[in-house]
């Protein structure tokens, strides 16, 4: 245990002292903001125009739909944070050994099994915090353009604040479920290739890909945890969530992709640990 | 530094390690003496890179049996810090500064016995203490290499190549630390290069590492003190010096293009050649033994066996 602490310990090291990769890691933040501004911008202009025709009142606020654009705002950020994490944790096993700086800790004081369990443990550590950022981003710009509010047709509530809420933890829930499994598959192909470039773009292009072939594979997309990872061609439950909070009735859950959402990511993670672990001992350094 | 029952620090019985059909390590044998400075030679592609790695655990082998300090390659983390290893390429994050890095590996060492800013002052790198690895000179490189892994209290540190990319005032600068280390800290040292005439200064031991076999492996002295029965004669009749010599049987003796006398002696020592030279009336200005260097010996040994193949 102590031996993995420390490998734990000289990860977060390393990630302390890279300031690209905290930039990368802040980046999702920075283009929700800038995303969520620029649609501010085009309705308020919208809106003056429309006012200056006489076509209706101009009223920069609109009422209860910040709920709507801090659920878009997550997912945005979200399909960026995927594609950076995954590209993250298939560089930092295959960059430290093409530059040698992996043999160091390994002779010194680490095996190789804790040293990959310290990588994945510090990745998960920069995703959670680049998560909490983004969220913390994404509320407070939300709630800086447009007011939160429950969902009101005709006077009536329809969606009452509380029970977007939950649909939106839940949304957050079943979409940060999968995510340390991608961070385990990243290490995984990390672990095989060759090179670092060779990491990364296989990693890079796996995951497209299977956000391309995963609507061709019918219900068997259901057993693949990037399913339920927000992506360019979303089908998480998130995106669902966007839907629900703006009011629309016709949204329709799969209760069943839902319940496999929740249990099949975990050990889909415990499979490419054991299997990155394992290759790993293997692999020259 | 032996292991607790006294063992050699490092023992290395048949190993063989093979890259596909290519059988690189064929059997190598190597046990390295506590407090040694050990020499591995070998011509490009021989495996002293590859034998570094499997002691290392850096890549495994097909078969043999390596104790590092009692420990197996697979266990050297349990080690703490006593064995350290310094490569070929500066094997260090690019990303970081001389400072992040040592302080980094200060982390990572068990029982640090050195501050960053005292190795760096070792080393003289101090004034890149906040330069970032990629930015520096492949010698500095190469100094930060070596500070990294004196932030403990190493035990046993192998060398790869140590002298690449190195200028002569840096080569001295190692030379003298690996000797300082060696002496007032009883560091046992494996020191794989091409520089031989370096490793000829300051290794204790050597080990010829050819066809995948340790070729030949003694105490530096006595390889080559093998060859102290050639004796190189200043005198003043070098002709009356070889006919003395030719017909008492002395050894076999040749002139010189600087007219020196180049004796290869039978059965006699230099002084008794001097002897017997001085009573015919020769005056000697100089007789000295030639010793065989590790240049010419290595390429005996590596091209007598090329010539065994082709004739094999």
């Amino acid at each position: 245990m102590a031996e993995f602490i420390t490998a734990l310990k000289s990860e977060l090291f390393l990630l302390r002292h890279n300031p690209g990769m905290q930039l990368t890691l802040a980046l999702p933040s920075l283009i929700v903001a800038t995303q969520l501004s620029i649609i501010k911008l085009s309705q308020t202009g919208q809106a003056v125009r429309d006012s200056l025709l006489g076509a209706t009142e101009l009223d920069p606020t609109s009422a209860g739909a910040a709920y709507g654009y801090f659920v878009d705002g997550l997912s945005t950020g979200l399909t960026l944070v995927v594609l950076i994490l995954v590209t993250l944790s298939a560089y930092s096993f295959a960059h430290d050994r093409d530059c040698g700086a992996i043999r160091h800790p390994l002779i010194c004081r680490i095996s190789r099994g804790n040293m990959l369990l310290g990588k994945l443990l510090t990745l998960v550590i920069a995703g959670a915090s680049a998560i909490a950022v983004l969220f913390v981003v994404t509320w407070l710009m939300s709630s800086l353009l447009w007011d939160f509010g429950p969902v009101v047709e005709d006077g009536f509530e329809l969606i009452s604040e509380n029970e977007i809420r939950s649909e939106i933890i839940l949304g957050l829930q079943l979409a940060l479920l999968p995510l340390p499994t991608l961070l385990a598959f990243g290490m995984l192909i990390s672990v095989i290739a060759h090179s670092t470039t060779q990491a990364v773009t296989m990693a890079l292009g796996i995951t497209l890909a299977m956000d391309i072939f995963k609507a061709t594979l019918g219900e068997a997309s259901q057993y693949i945890f990037f399913s339920y990872l927000p992506s360019l061609l979303d089908q998480s439950y998130l995106r669902d969530v966007g839907q629900i909070v703006r009011g629309y009735s016709d949204v329709l859950i799969d209760a069943q992709a839902v319940q496999l959402n929740q249990f099949l990511p975990i050990p889909e993670l415990l499979l490419l640990t054991v299997i990155a672990l394992f290759l790993v001992q293997k692999k020259k350094l | 530094m032996s292991t607790e029952n006294g063992e050699p620090p490092l023992q290395i019985r048949d190993l063989h390690k093979s890259y596909g059909q290519v059988e690189v390590l064929q059997g190598l044998d190597l046990t390295i003496d506590a407090g040694a400075i050990h020499g591995l030679v070998g011509l490009n592609g021989s495996g002293k890179t590859t034998t570094l790695d499997c002691v290392l655990g850096l890549q495994s082998y097909n078969r043999g049996n390596i104790a590092l300090l009692g420990y197996s390659p697979a266990q050297l983390n349990q080690a703490a810090g006593r064995i350290v290893a310094i490569f070929d390429s500066p094997s260090l994050q690019p990303g970081l500064t001389v400072r992040q890095c040592l302080d980094h590996a200060t982390l990572l060492c068990k029982e640090p016995v050195r501050t960053p800013q005292e190795v760096e002052a070792l080393l003289g790198i101090s004034r890149y203490s906040k330069y970032r690895i990629r930015h520096l000179s492949l010698g500095n490189k190469r100094r930060a290499s070596i500070a990294n892994a004196l932030i403990g209290n190493p035990g046993f540190i192998l060398l790869d190549e140590p002298f690449n990319g190195l200028d002569a005032e840096g080569v001295e600068d190692v030379l003298a630390l690996i000797t300082q280390l060696n002496r007032d800290e009883g560091t046992t040292f494996l020191l794989s290069s091409h520089q031989l005439p370096y490793l000829e200064r300051i290794c204790t031991h050597m080990a010829i590492l050819h066809q995948g076999k340790i070729a030949m492996c003694d105490k530096t002295t006595d390889l080559l003190g093998s060859q102290l029965n050639r004796v190189n004669v200043q005198c003043d009749e070098p002709s009356k010096a070889q006919q003395i010599i030719g017909e008492q049987r002395l050894g076999h003796a040749a002139i010189q293009n600087d007219g020196s006398l180049m004796v290869e002696l039978a059965d006699i020592g230099p002084g008794q050649l001097n002897q017997i030279l001085v009573a015919a009336g020769l005056m000697i200005s100089e007789l000295r033994p030639q010793r065989q260097s590790l240049e010419t010996l290595f390429y005996d040994i590596t091209s007598s066996n090329k010539s065994g193949e082709a004739h094999g």
